[in-house]
């Protein structure tokens, strides 16, 4: 559906990185974990299309975005003042699928988006999910990691950390973390990060033999199926739109060699 | 004033109103329901249908470009069979014009989609796109040649009884000798313009920004290229329906279509921008008939004044 929301909050929490509340009562109350919303970041024709972000969180009506600033679109977005309307539909596209045992989330950068939400829902079904989260550097983004950490806390779990430059958790990649959680009897895995990292993850779940969601981005102009744009190369011919059979698929669905 | 009255006549069908969601942007069109009433429509044009279905082209398809945007898509389709078999039978229960693009690259394809289409129920006419390559010309654009479209035209119109619309490619000196000689081969219309062909670099990497390298531009970057086109074949050969395309975003941009010589628009890269964007441009287009004093939208149609 289609909502013109009003932007509650758009708070800076590290050097390049925000989180946008939204008042949007009816998309809040659709949306699952792994969706996303097309956000027009200002009225009218410039920037022209849309941009497809990932639902942080939905509580008590309101939509939670988490975004880092990487072009155009997100630096307009990210002067929009409270107050502000702002244009959006969904939620779309499919989410994680919940109904898994030992689950163990595995973010990277900015692919942190979708995975706390994922976390509170598996929660509320009752399950115990790992949560491993990956950065470049923490430095620069200490209300972030504070704002995740809390977050998180609420809901009794428990984040391992790793930095590439060792400034929080283990110095090294989030895979490191994944090679030895799944030795220790995490079973299913839940992923959002860049290619490269997705390409590592879901090497090491065809190790494992664990079933492995990854969620993906792709450039797209609609959000709901029509444009085509968000081809992804399918497993043996074709291609997976990432907004309709994505933005979270089976990794054994993805031919990672033409990715 | 009483409320304007927006129907209008173009190529063998008359419209509730003049606004068709455009080939390509539209999907199948039921893709749409959860965002408008698609039976309150002008009409709709399908995503492109060839004999077999088409994957399309490898990511990137698609780059933003100033006020518009790039896409190789590779008229990726279903393909006829499935077509008439999954989505049409939801498409004949609408009240609005279905209008089927055809994506052939041969003239016997052209002729053989058309065969399969004549007389389905839910089909109101067939569009043409002639902007693919023409296999046996060595792949170049069979829109680009006069005798080319004239020979698709006609070998289309033996098959079916259906209203055939032409689709234009922009990329030529001048649309009027294409659209002459589809018009005689039989054409009830003439729809304008399809995509410009264009590309981005990113410059930092020194690679194009689509895998296809090229691409067709569309979007409000290219509406005065698509109302001067409109205006070009509407002035060379009148009493001839035009469909009139190209970066419309509002019932301003509608408008200023017909009064170029349109009888019916199609919005195309506004449907990106705003699932809901065909409402909100036909309800534009009433209000500005309203308020510039203009009772039938059909009055505008051609009614260009010479230059202050």
């Amino acid at each position: 559906m289609t909502a013109w929301a009003r932007i509650a909050e758009n708070l800076r929490l590290g050097q390049d990185v925000f989180r946008l509340r939204l008042e949007a009562p009816e998309i809040a109350a659709q949306a699952r974990p792994g969706q996303f919303v097309m956000l027009k970041v200002r009225h009218g024709g410039d920037p022209l299309l849309a941009r497809p972000f990932s639902i942080h969180g939905a509580e008590n009506g309101e939509l939670f975005i988490l975004y880092r600033v990487v072009g155009r679109g997100t630096k307009i977005l990210s002067m929009a003042r409270p107050g502000k309307n702002l244009a959006l539909w969904g939620p779309l596209g499919r989410g994680f699928d919940l109904g898994v045992a030992n689950p163990v989330l595995v973010a990277g950068g900015m692919g942190m988006a979708p995975l706390p939400f994922t976390a509170e829902e598996l929660v509320r079904e009752g399950k115990r999910p790992a949560f491993l989260l990956g950065m470049l550097t923490t430095g620069g983004y200490v209300a972030l990691v504070d704002a995740l950490d809390k977050r998180l806390k609420n809901v009794g779990v428990a984040i391992s950390w790793a930095s590439e430059d060792g400034g929080l958790g283990r110095k090294g990649l989030v895979t490191a973390l994944l090679a030895e959680a799944l030795q220790n009897g995490a079973a299913h895995i839940l992923a959002c990060g860049p290619l490269p990292m997705l390409k590592a993850v879901a090497a090491l779940a065809a190790e494992h033999g664990a079933p492995c969601q990854v969620s993906l981005e792709a450039p797209m102009a609609c959000g709901i199926g029509v444009c085509l744009g968000c081809a992804l190369p399918a497993a043996g011919e074709g291609y997976l739109r990432a907004c309709q059979e994505g933005p979270v698929l089976d990794s054994a669905r993805l031919d990672w060699a033409r990715l | 004033m009483s409320a304007p009255s927006l129907e209008t006549k173009v190529g063998g069908l008359t419209l509730q109103n003049p606004v068709i969601a455009a080939s390509g942007t539209f999907g199948y069109g039921l893709e749409y329901r959860p965002y408008l009433d698609l039976n309150r429509l002008g009409g709709l044009v399908t995503k492109g249908i060839s004999l077999e279905p088409r994957q399309g082209n490898p990511p990137p398809r698609i780059w933003e470009t100033a006020s518009g945007m790039l896409n190789a898509i590779g008229l990726a389709n279903v393909g006829l069979e499935r077509f008439i078999a999954e989505k049409l039978p939801a498409l004949a229960e609408l009240d609005c014009a279905v209008i089927v693009n055809l994506y052939g690259e041969a003239v016997d394809e052209f002729a053989a989609l058309a065969r399969a289409l004549d007389g389905r129920r839910g089909v109101a006419a067939l569009e043409l796109n002639v902007s693919c390559p023409n296999v046996k010309s060595g792949g170049m654009a069979f829109g680009v040649d006069p005798q080319a479209v004239a020979a698709v035209t006609r070998a289309v119109k033996a098959e079916t009884g259906l209203p055939v619309w032409v689709k234009l490619t922009p990329n030529v000196t001048s649309p009027v000798a294409v659209a002459q000689a589809a018009v005689q081969a039989g054409a009830d219309a003439i729809s304008l313009i399809n995509t410009l062909l264009g590309m981005a670099i990113d410059a930092r990497g020194r690679r194009p920004r689509l895998a296809n390298v090229v691409g067709g531009l569309s979007g409000p970057a290219i509406k005065p290229v698509g109302l001067r086109m409109v205006w070009q074949v509407a002035q060379a050969l009148p009493g001839v329906p035009v469909v009139g395309m190209g970066g419309i975003a509002s019932g301003e941009d509608a408008a200023e279509y017909l009064i170029a010589g349109a009888s019916a628009v199609q919005v195309g890269t506004g449907n990106f921008q705003d699932p809901a964007s065909c409402r909100r441009i036909a309800e534009e287009l009433a209000q500005f008939c309203v308020e510039n004093q203009v009772a039938r939208v059909s009055d505008l149609i051609g009614s260009l004044r010479p230059p202050a």
